[in-house]
């Protein structure tokens, strides 16, 4: 479904990316590992759009989409849920997930998304008419996806969702990935909780200063001495 | 500095020589300053239009004093006075025969600081404020200034029975503050009362605040003077008159504009002075029909014809004097006595180079400049700059 | 009481342009960071438009809808033209575009048409007053501030009922996300734009309906105190836009009417010195917004 090779991300001099190869299947969770600085968030940025790739080709669904702009590959069909969740805080729960679906569908279908987020997730429901600001961490997380969901990704990449939350909000956000992808969604998972993200991964690769140093299937990967290492030389 | 040395040493070495250079001696420089934007674009742009129109046809009879061919050279200040004081300094190095700066008092004072003890003759577009004189010797007005204007404008208060009056002034340029000024005290020479005044900003944004405060006066005085002038007076006189105030208005020169005349309702019976008039058969007339003829542009300001005469003025002189040297130019101008020009006479003799012109006095009536009077200031009356 | 009552309408008419033009200021500011200066040449576009329209004439009714409109073109067609190349740039090169921008506009319509003003004459009744017993107001300022008051209105309805409005919003907090749920970011900038032109517009109407003239340099000196109002309020910060015209117009209006003769001349620096004084308070604006500063 995604087949990224010899990606490398630029920010100016520095080399995030530094040419990496991986695909990812459709249907399955795929876990993008590594320690903070390792280049996962910047290959997720290169997937979505908001960068463009310094070298490399990206191809989702058989074309190739790299360096286009992040508001056609939403309408292609990938989803990010961006690190720290970055919901519109100004804006009402409500109108955070009518933007997440407004530039795909007609507006019925839309509604009808929406009707159905506020039921998957309830608290969102009883906030609609909130600020989004005013949500728990857990529940702007929540909100976040939702948003994302609100576009109906075929890919969603979700950037360390777990991040800062609580334990029982981390096991409902990992509840929440294994739900969707029983739904048949492809998710591309940046996370920095290893043992949760491989139990629940299909496959994964594990960076280290933007190069791939491993890769394998989940339960590979969980029992793979070099994936503690990864982090620990960070 | 390095420029003044060269240059005494030339004339140390080399004086004798360059008099002596007939070629030389044909051409007469005139350095000229008209904004081609910023507010001084309104009473610059239609005074150089009439100034580059009779040095032209001066030129065309032979040149100025009947040999010097008139060379203008004109450079823009976008209204801003420290640009017209680098170009003041250009001319003065360039060593140019005559100067003429922009059409308001300040940036000429600015400007005369330079050029008068350089030597070289300098003559305001339009600045009427008499104090611009006073800078150097070389320094000169050419419109009547705004002591010549307050002196016939209050005088006519008076006469039409106008016991009191309220001053607008704006401390921003001595124009706007010192014209109303002159106008009070003529005014209360003849008998009448200033009651009150107010200030505003030169582009002041909004006039409502000044004109409740005008419309609580209690009395109301009998006429309000100001010297604003575009935009402030028409947005002046629109608060007033949307307020409900009726007091008569006068203004100056200024006012003399089609802008001014075609504000509609609200500006008729406006009573503003003004350098002349083109009354049927005069030469201001004659004027207007050649330049319109030559151009195809309405020479719909006074300032047109100003121009005109400005360059009439710098012809009477090189006359006079017999020479282009700066000095001798300075002298004669300086000197000349009921010379004759298009829009009124003009007579610097006897007077500290602010010439002594006809003023004339003009109605606004439907959008049309009606004349009322002309006439020379008292000078018994008139205020000192 | 009478003339107090009679300053605080002033104040109001005045604030109320103020507050337009700030908010126009602010729109874009919050989308694309970008302060721009041209906007008092958005302005100054509408009222020659008005004036060539009077000029030809057409109605004054559809005089005004045709200002205001040219004035939406005008300011979409500079983003289009000199602002979008310059997307992504810093504060400081958007600055310096928009003065250009700026420059470019003066210019054309003092050598295009004339630097000196030319008259703008509307119906007389627009220039007349109302007596509301112990209150004269005039036609204008009753006029301006209904229409400031319906303007205001009509933005937090695009702001909240329309989904390119809510994107609006969205992308003063977070423009990449907006992008990165599939809104196309042109079409909000667009949008931001054209409110802030037909904001721009709809305060020069009533700046040449009370001004009676149209000048080249006409939107510069208005559109600097709506730069001061949305220091002021906060920068990109729409209510505090709104607000900060409003202080920014009753700071004037009350300046000039009560200060003393002896100190009027330092009206300008005073009233600088309150609007500083209120910054030191209060540093951030006094209704800042949020997460400015996140990119």
């Amino acid at each position: 479904m995604l087949s990224v090779e010899g990606l490398v991300v630029r920010y100016g001099p520095i080399e995030a990316v530094r040419g990496i190869d991986f695909t990812v299947n459709r249907g399955e969770v795929f876990a993008l590992l590594g320690a903070n600085g390792a280049g996962k968030s910047s290959t997720l940025a290169a997937i979505a759009g908001l960068v463009k790739p310094f070298a490399g080709r990206i191809t989702y669904d058989g074309k190739p989409v790299s360096g286009l702009p992040p508001e056609t590959l939403s309408r292609a069909g990938i989803g990010l849920v961006p690190e720290g969740r970055r919901i519109f805080a100004s804006l009402t729960v409500a109108e955070n997930l009518w933007l997440g679906g407004a530039a795909h569908g007609s507006t019925a279908e839309r509604q009808q998304l929406q009707k159905e987020m506020e039921e998957r997730f309830p608290i969102l429901g009883e906030r609609a008419r909130q600020k989004a600001g005013l949500l728990s961490g857990g529940e702007q997380q929540m909100l976040a996806i939702a948003r994302a969901l609100m576009a109906r990704p075929k890919l969603l990449l979700l950037d360390e969702p777990s991040l800062g939350l609580a334990p029982q909000m981390v096991e409902k956000v990992f509840d929440l990935i294994a739900a969707m992808r029983k739904e048949g969604l492809t998710i591309l998972l940046v996370e920095q909780n290893v043992p949760m993200s491989l139990q629940i991964a299909d496959r994964g690769i594990v960076l280290a200063n933007g190069h791939i140093v491993v890769s394998g299937t989940g339960v590979e990967l969980l029992h793979n001495s070099d994936v503690t290492n990864a982090y620990l030389a960070a | 500095m390095m420029t003044k040395l060269t240059a005494k040493l030339a004339a140390v070495l080399f004086g004798t020589t360059l008099l002596a250079a007939p070629a030389l001696a044909e051409d007469f420089v005139i350095g000229v300053t008209a904004a081609q934007s910023g507010w001084l674009a309104t009473y610059d742009q239609p005074s150089y239009a009439g100034f580059k129109f009779c040095i032209d046809e001066i030129n065309a009879k032979g040149g100025l004093g009947g040999k010097y061919k008139a060379v203008i050279d004109v450079r823009d200040t976008r209204s801003d006075t420290a640009e017209a004081v680098k170009v003041a300094q250009e001319f003065a190095d360039k060593k140019v025969n005559f100067i003429v700066s922009p059409a308001d008092g300040d940036p000429t004072m600015a400007m005369g600081q330079i050029t008068s003890p350089a030597g070289i003759p300098t003559m305001t577009f339009a600045g009427t404020a008499p104090i611009l004189t006073s800078v150097g010797e070389f320094v000169f007005g050419s419109y009547p200034g705004d002591n010549q204007q307050a002196a016939v404008l209050g005088a006519y208060a008076a006469e039409l029975g106008y016991k009191t009056a309220w001053l607008l002034k704006s401390p921003d340029s001595s124009y706007t503050m010192k014209g109303p000024e002159y106008f009070g005290q003529v005014f209360e020479a003849k008998g009448g009362k200033v009651i009150g005044e107010g200030s505003f900003t030169l582009n002041q944004p909004d006039f409502s605040a000044i004109v409740t405060t005008i419309k609580a006066l209690d009395p109301q005085p009998d006429v309000i003077a100001t010297w604003a002038w575009e935009p402030d007076f028409p947005a002046f006189i629109k608060a007033l008159r949307g307020a409900g105030v009726t007091t008569p208005v006068m203004g100056a020169d200024v006012l003399d504009t089609p802008t001014v005349r075609g504000l509609g309702d609200v500006v008729n019976g406006i009573v503003h002075t003004s350098g002349g008039y083109p009354e049927p058969g005069s030469k201001h007339a004659d004027f207007n029909a050649r330049f319109k003829a030559a151009t195809g542009m309405e020479a719909d300001t006074n300032y047109v014809v100003n121009g005109c005469d400005i360059a009439l003025m710098i012809d009477a002189a090189v006359t006079a004097a017999g020479s282009s040297d700066p000095k001798a130019v300075r002298d004669a101008l300086a000197n000349l006595k009921d010379s004759p020009g298009n829009m009124s006479n003009f007579t610097f003799a006897g007077t500290d180079r602010m010439p002594l012109r006809a003023v004339v006095l003009a109605k606004i009536e439907n959008g049309q400049k009606t004349f009322i009077r002309r006439q020379l200031a008292d000078p018994a009356t008139m205020p000192k700059p | 009481m009478e003339v107090f009552l009679q300053q605080c309408v002033n104040a109001i008419s005045l604030g109320g342009i103020y507050a337009l033009l700030a908010l126009g200021l602010a729109v874009v500011f919050s989308i694309v960071r970008l302060i721009n200066f041209a906007h008092g040449e958005v302005m100054t576009i509408a009222g020659y438009a008005i004036w060539l329209a009077l000029l030809s004439s057409v109605p004054v009714v559809a005089a005004i809808i045709l200002g205001i409109t040219v004035a939406m073109l005008a300011s979409v067609a500079m983003e289009r033209i000199a602002f979008r190349a310059m997307r992504g740039a810093s504060v400081t090169s958007l600055l310096i575009t928009s003065f250009a921008v700026s420059e470019i506009v003066k210019v054309l319509f003092q050598n295009g048409i004339s630097a000196r003003p030319v008259p703008i004459v509307l119906p007389a009744w627009m220039s007349g007053s109302i007596n509301m017993g112990f209150l004269t107001i005039s036609v204008m300022s009753l006029i301006s501030i209904i229409v400031v008051a319906v303007s205001l209105v009509a933005l937090s309805v695009i702001l909240t009922r329309t989904t390119l409005g809510v994107a609006m919003r969205a992308a003063a907090e977070d423009f990449p996300v907006v992008r990165l749920v599939g809104i196309k970011a042109n079409h909000v900038v667009a949008l931001a734009f054209a409110i802030s032109g037909a904001l721009a517009g709809v305060a020069a109407v009533l700046w040449v309906a009370q001004r009676g003239s149209v000048d080249p340099l006409m939107g510069a000196a208005p559109v600097l105190k709506a730069f001061i109002a949305t220091v002021l309020g906060g920068l990109g910060s729409l209510s505090g836009a709104v607000l900060g015209g409003f202080v920014v117009g009753a700071v004037e209006v009350f300046l000039q009417g009560y200060l003393p003769e002896s100190v009027a001349p330092y009206r300008e620096a005073i009233s600088l010195s309150i609007i500083i004084g209120l910054l030191v308070l209060r540093p951030d604006g006094l209704w800042p917004a949020q997460n400015v500063n996140r990119s």
